[in-house]
């Protein structure tokens, strides 16, 4: 304990760079400034060099906390560490039930369970001859991590969720482990507007299976590739709109599938994603 | 670029298969064939056809949907248990034809198996078509999560023209409880080696509602008749049936207090409902004898001298059985066979030994082009 203490006291002295509106990169935000959205967390700069961030929402059925830390340059690019943990169960439980909303059947009595996760994050600016902020200029973060899933009890396999988006999120507690790796790419159109390309993988490695059965492909485990592009209308240092899409697609208990987000069951139709996001810098 | 952007366009569209599969009028139902084939070669005269709602391969599991159960979800393993018997069971059979009702192909409830292509591999069978009646990406409700479930046909012999006919839905509920609930539908195939000279011949299978309080089970009944009229007026030949979820003329209608769970209240002035859905078969005008018009234009395997005969109930509640011996295994029939040839007479069999492997029982009889 004593030495993780020491670790987050030194990094909190390795200065990175920081950016506003950059909650994907290992940029950090300026410090006192922050920002939330209504399906973002809310984010703290606490220090140039740790920034926090919770679901505020979320925060009374599924505590969470997650904390980025800058880790200075490292191979020509600015990189930050970033650590996550969030307690599922109490909402898990919530939604095990019968009638309408129950997501998960009242069958099953979800355990405590601990979600840890660990990333690297590295970012730089590609055509390093522009400005950062030029129209040519691409903002490129590479990221990559491991997460644990840490289970209390008994889980029954037959609790899972199977759908996109929460299928894999859902997946560590049962693997007890997951891999996570992806890249974004962000891009100036004007002064005002913004395009962000983002691409994640995620892996639920099925060692299991392959001491089982050796077999590379089953190395992999079931996967989930996450698309999302966005348009971002920068109003002010303080306001953003985003819209765009998100594209899922993963292999599930069922097989494989796709599916376009945000995506309306009962209207049968895509809706672009709207987002507002607000920030304040705190004096 | 303008290949990247290309695959991701067809990904994008695909990305919008809709969540809840709602169904035309008439559509084309999904053909299966066995891994391996049977020989099976109709050497003319007699043809055994069977029904049988399998109940997804629960057996008399307490599910939540149809009985006093609180459970949703079986284990692999006992799913799989139960469908050997179910093959098990129509290997004995061996029948020519089988009309299934309540088959999962992929639904969370029983772990995704394919029950249609499991038992083409692992019964005598070779051919199947299959169509939904409940088919979403998440049913938000109970914990069902994905479902896939329907009616198929079974089959030595080859399948062809296979058809799904929707049957309207329930007009007694929400528009959101619609939207998630059962389409269910009439399953028809033609099986070309079966034909009797210049007459074709089909199989048809049916589903009915079960917990319908409008007037939808006359609405189903009457699609049935008019399916089975056009057969019968283009002078072709079929074998049908199903799980009607009608009870025969002359029986009793009212299952009210003995299907009634812990907890529930009919029959009285505070009952917020005066009947339990799914037993009750007076919710409209005409209802006891809704199955008059099969009988009075079709051969049944269990006529009408035998239809009420306990030897011939099909079905009773899962949660009915309260231990081996008290149990009411089955106290009502809701499961028939018709066809506008002949059944051979002594042929037709319910099997109640059947009991243990769903909350209904297998009827079977013998089609005798021979007219004996």
């Amino acid at each position: 304990m004593k030495k993780i203490i020491f670790y987050f006291i030194i990094a909190s002295l390795v200065f990175g760079e920081t950016k506003k509106w950059d909650a994907h990169s290992a940029y950090l935000l300026p410090q006192k400034r922050w920002e939330m959205g209504l399906f973002q967390p809310f984010r703290y700069g606490y220090s140039e060099s740790i920034e926090y961030s919770v679901h505020p929402l979320w925060f009374f059925v599924m505590p969470n906390f997650s904390l980025k830390i800058s880790q200075g340059d490292f191979a020509g690019f600015t990189s930050a560490s970033q650590y996550k943990m969030v307690y599922p169960t109490p909402f898990l439980n919530m939604i095990a039930k019968e009638g309408i909303m129950g997501i998960i059947a009242p069958d099953f009595q979800m355990p405590p369970m601990l979600g840890l996760s660990a990333s690297w994050l590295m970012s730089k600016t590609i055509f390093p001859f522009f400005s950062p902020y030029s129209l040519i200029g691409l903002d490129l973060t590479l990221k990559g991590g491991l997460d644990l899933g840490v289970t209390f009890g008994d889980l029954d396999t037959r609790s899972t969720i199977d759908i996109p988006l929460v299928y894999h999120r859902l997946g560590v507690y049962y693997n007890k482990w997951s891999i996570h790796t992806g890249l974004d790419i962000q891009k100036n159109l004007t002064q005002k507007f913004t395009v962000l390309f983002d691409l994640d993988l995620k892996l639920l490695p099925g060692l299991a299976e392959v001491q089982i059965d050796p077999d590379a492909s089953k190395l992999m485990g079931e996967y989930s590739l996450e698309h999302k592009l966005l348009l971002i209308w920068n109003k002010s240092e303080n306001f953003r709109v985003l819209t765009g899409y998100k594209f899922v697609m993963g292999e599930y208990p069922y097989g494989s599938d796709m599916r376009l987000l945000p995506y309306i069951p009962m209207a049968e139709t895509w809706v672009p994603i709207i987002e507002f996001q607000w920030a304040r810098q705190k004096r | 670029m303008k290949k990247f952007l290309s695959i991701l366009g067809v990904l994008l569209i695909l990305g919008c298969d809709p969540f809840v599969t709602e169904f035309k009028d008439l559509s084309d139902a999904i053909m299966y064939e066995a891994d391996s084939k049977s020989n099976a070669t109709y050497d003319s005269g007699t043809i055994k056809v069977v029904t049988w709602n399998i109940r997804f391969g629960i057996a008399r599991f307490p599910f939540f949907g149809d009985s006093c159960g609180d459970d949703v979800i079986l284990d692999d393993a006992t799913i799989e248990e139960n469908m050997v018997a179910i093959a098990d069971a129509l290997n004995a059979i061996d029948a020519d034809i089988v009309l299934l009702q309540e088959v999962d192909v992929s639904s969370k409830r029983t772990g995704y198996m394919d029950q249609v292509q499991y038992l083409l591999d692992n019964t005598n069978l070779n051919y199947g078509c299959y169509a939904s009646m409940w088919k979403a990406d998440f049913i938000p409700s109970d914990g069902i999560g994905r479902i896939d479930a329907g009616n198929a046909i079974l089959s030595k012999y080859e399948l062809t023209d296979a058809e799904r006919i929707q049957l309207r839905l329930r007009t007694d509920q929400d528009g959101l409880t619609q939207y998630f609930y059962l389409r269910r539908n009439i399953v028809k195939a033609k099986i070309p080696a079966l034909a009797q000279g210049a007459k074709d011949f089909y199989a048809v299978d049916i589903h009915a509602t079960a917990f319908a309080t409008d007037d939808t089970k006359q609405q189903h009944i009457d699609k049935y008749v008019e399916t089975l009229a056009e057969i019968h007026s283009s002078d072709d030949y079929f074998v049908t049936g199903g799980d009607l979820n009608s009870v025969p003329p002359g029986s009793v209608t009212d299952f009210c207090l003995s299907d009634m769970c812990d907890g529930d209240d009919y029959h009285t002035d505070q009952a917020e409902e005066p009947h339990k859905e799914g037993s009750y078969f007076e919710n409209f005008p005409g209802e006891p004898d809704i199955l008059v018009p099969l009988y009075e234009a079709y051969d049944a395997a269990i006529d009408s001298a035998s239809y009420n005969l306990p030897e011939h109930f099909t079905h009773a509640p899962s949660t009915s059985l309260i231990d081996d011996t008290t149990a009411t295994m089955y106290d009502r029939k809701l499961d028939y066979l018709f066809t506008n040839g002949t059944w051979g007479s002594g042929s037709e069999r319910t099997h109640q030994a059947a009991w243990k492997l769903s909350d209904h029982l297998p009827v079977s009889a013998v089609l005798n082009f021979g007219g004996e």
